[in-house]
């Protein structure tokens, strides 16, 4: 079953369409990683996904429903569903690590008891082993911290889908693979489905289950990923040996 | 550069050769396009490419650039290594044929700029105001549900809007009360009218000069901090971040800052008045000796309790100003650390440019 769908979707800024004609189907309980060099529109994609920019053309639909973005009360609807790991964290400053995690609970539910609140906080960065940090502000948080910190939020509601926009951006190989080790065990123990956006070679050798190559405005390839991996086409051959001798630096 | 000539028959239109120099770099290609240009619009010409050895880029693009403004222009004999280099450069796209509004260089294209900007502004203004209306109605629906704002973020702002401006407002007022009052008792006592210094001080600073000097005070403290910190959140996706938990950035962000303002204004306004006012009495104490309780009875002659309310009540309103402005302008902010710098400066410009209105309107209605 697939959780979003998207019909000749054109996403992008003003009149500038950076993607056109999607079609893609996202299945649920798998991840799906979004390829594509920098520039390619991976993470307008997923914003556009996420809720936070309307489409320029096309449709979204959502768990079978179309998703509006032009109508406030079908977006909370969608944000109610997602969880978004950004490229950068994005976890507020001015709030320590637990106080961030707990942020989503203390306002969609705020009549929600503290003591539940906490617990929920605590399960969720014991998670992503960063309990004992749940004091720190994300100023004394390393990047792969800071990662983890922005997943346990993007968890902590039970999410049907979780964004994750360059996961292993900026994050040394061992940071890196255990924030995929992460990912897949989010996938597996609840059931969630993930959308990453990367172009990190080992990344999407490990997590994924489905693949999205975008190319030139458009979608270049869809497939298992060993079917990208078996792939004899010439953008996807020159990407991955480009990527390979990047890493390998 | 050595131009060369082949048989020039006008009768004929026979093109004009311009046999072009063995070196053809940069140094020479200014004056070689004036020469090109100015014999173009005579008649046909032809580029001899014979002699030249020495090139880079920008006779390449010499090339390109006069094929394409004097069609009329043939370059010949280009061969080897700089045949295989203009097969190479890439010509630059070519900007999208302007509308009807945008051609020419006449009135019509400066009125259509005109517009352009003006409208653009109307839209600002109407963004702006939208927004306005927003944040009335999340302080309306938070004050009934009290959801959607983070516990103990108003107190938070209190702080830093209330009790870290107190010390800068009260000098500056302070200031302001005592260079009034010099400047004034100079003139007053020119007529014999020293006492009346009294009237004019707590006139003046309950009704203008507090008001007026708070609200800029704020715009350049809170408002700009106000700017920097939104707009900062926008680049590092914290804005996002927060939507996608649904949370409503505008009143998580914005209902705070209102609740403070407003709570901080009166405490502001009413030691600002204080101190100011007691520079007036220092100033008069000690220029022509008159006693602090006398300038107090004179000045409760002319100032009553509707004075000092109506100040309060613009100060909250230019408070409210200077929160919405520069909120406005830290949620509106593109995505590059130059936009924050530039978002903060407009926000302290449109602060003092809403409190200067809105004292306008104040003018109209009070006097």
């Amino acid at each position: 079953m697939d959780i979003i769908e998207t019909r000749e979707l054109a996403v992008g800024y003003g009149d500038v369409r950076v993607l056109d004609e999607l079609d893609l189907a996202i299945p649920a309980g798998r991840i799906s990683v979004v390829l594509g060099v920098s520039g390619s529109g991976k993470s307008t994609l997923l914003k556009t996904l996420a809720g936070l920019m309307p489409p320029l053309g096309g449709e979204v639909r959502f768990a079978g429903a179309p998703v509006d973005y032009y109508s406030e009360a079908s977006l909370r609807t969608l944000y109610g569903k997602v969880g978004v790991l950004y490229q950068g964290g994005a976890l507020l400053n001015s709030l320590t690590l637990a106080e961030n995690v707990a942020l989503p609970v203390r306002m969609q539910f705020p009549e929600m008891p503290l003591g539940v609140v906490e617990d929920m906080v605590h399960s969720a960065l014991a998670q992503v082993g960063l309990a004992s940090s749940a004091g720190k502000h994300p100023a004394e948080l390393s990047g792969g911290m800071k990662k983890r910190g922005a997943l346990a939020r993007a968890l902590i509601l039970d999410p049907e889908v979780v964004f994750c926009d360059e996961p292993s951006s900026g994050l040394d190989p061992i940071t890196s693979a255990s924030l995929d080790d992460l990912l897949l065990s989010v996938k597996e123990t609840f059931g969630m489905t993930l959308v990453v956006v990367t172009h990190e070679l080992r990344s999407i050798e490990r997590v994924a289950d489905r693949v999205f190559v975008l190319n030139d405005g458009r979608l270049h390839f869809c497939g298992e990923s060993a079917d990208l991996v078996a792939s004899e086409d010439g953008f996807i051959k020159t990407f991955f040996l480009r990527k390979d001798g990047h890493d390998d630096t | 550069m050595t131009p060369g000539m082949n048989g020039p028959d006008p009768a004929a239109k026979a093109p004009e050769t311009l046999l072009l120099p063995r070196r053809l770099r940069a140094p020479e290609v200014p004056g070689l396009f004036r020469e090109v240009q100015r014999r173009a619009e005579e008649g046909p010409l032809t580029l001899d490419f014979r002699e030249v050895e020495e090139f880079d880029s920008s006779a390449l693009a010499l090339v390109n650039l006069v094929r394409r403004l004097f069609p009329g222009v043939e370059a010949v004999n280009m061969k080897g290594a700089l045949a295989r280099a203009g097969e190479s450069f890439i010509e630059r796209p070519r900007p999208a044929e302007p509308g009807p509004a945008g051609r020419g260089w006449g009135l019509g294209r400066f009125f259509g700029g005109v517009t352009d900007a003006f409208l653009l502004r109307v839209k600002a203004v109407g963004r702006f105001l939208a927004m306005f209306g927003d944040e009335i109605y999340h302080l309306g629906v938070y004050l009934r549900e009290r959801k959607g704002v983070y516990p103990g973020e108003t107190w938070n702002q209190l702080y830093f809007m209330g009790y870290r401006s107190f010390p800068i407002v009260c000098l500056l007022i302070f200031l302001v009360g005592v260079t009034i009052s010099i400047t004034s008792v100079e003139q007053l006592s020119l007529f014999g009218a020293d006492v009346y210094i009294a009237d004019l001080v707590g006139l003046a600073m309950l009704k203008e000069l507090v008001p007026l000097m708070t609200g800029i005070i704020l715009a350049g403290k809170v408002g700009a901090a106000i700017t920097a910190e939104l707009s900062s959140m926008v680049v590092l996706e914290e804005v996002d971040a927060l939507r996608t938990m649904g949370v409503v950035p505008e009143k998580y962000l914005m209902v705070p800052r209102l609740l403070a303002i407003t709570m901080a204004v009166p405490l502001l306004v009413a030691m600002a008045d204080i101190v100011g006012i007691f520079g007036g009495v220092l100033v008069a104490r000690l220029t022509f000796g008159m006693a602090p309780s006398a300038f107090l009875d004179q000045m409760m002659n002319s100032v009553g309790w509707s004075d000092f309310a109506w100040g309060l009540i613009k100060t909250v309103v230019f408070g409210w100003a200077v929160v919405v402005g520069s909120g406005y302008k830290g949620l509106t902010v593109g995505r590059s650390a130059e936009e924050v710098g530039r978002a903060t400066t407009e926000s302290v410009v449109l602060s003092i440019t809403l409190i200067v209105l809105i004292d306008c309107v104040f003018a109209f209605i009070l006097y």
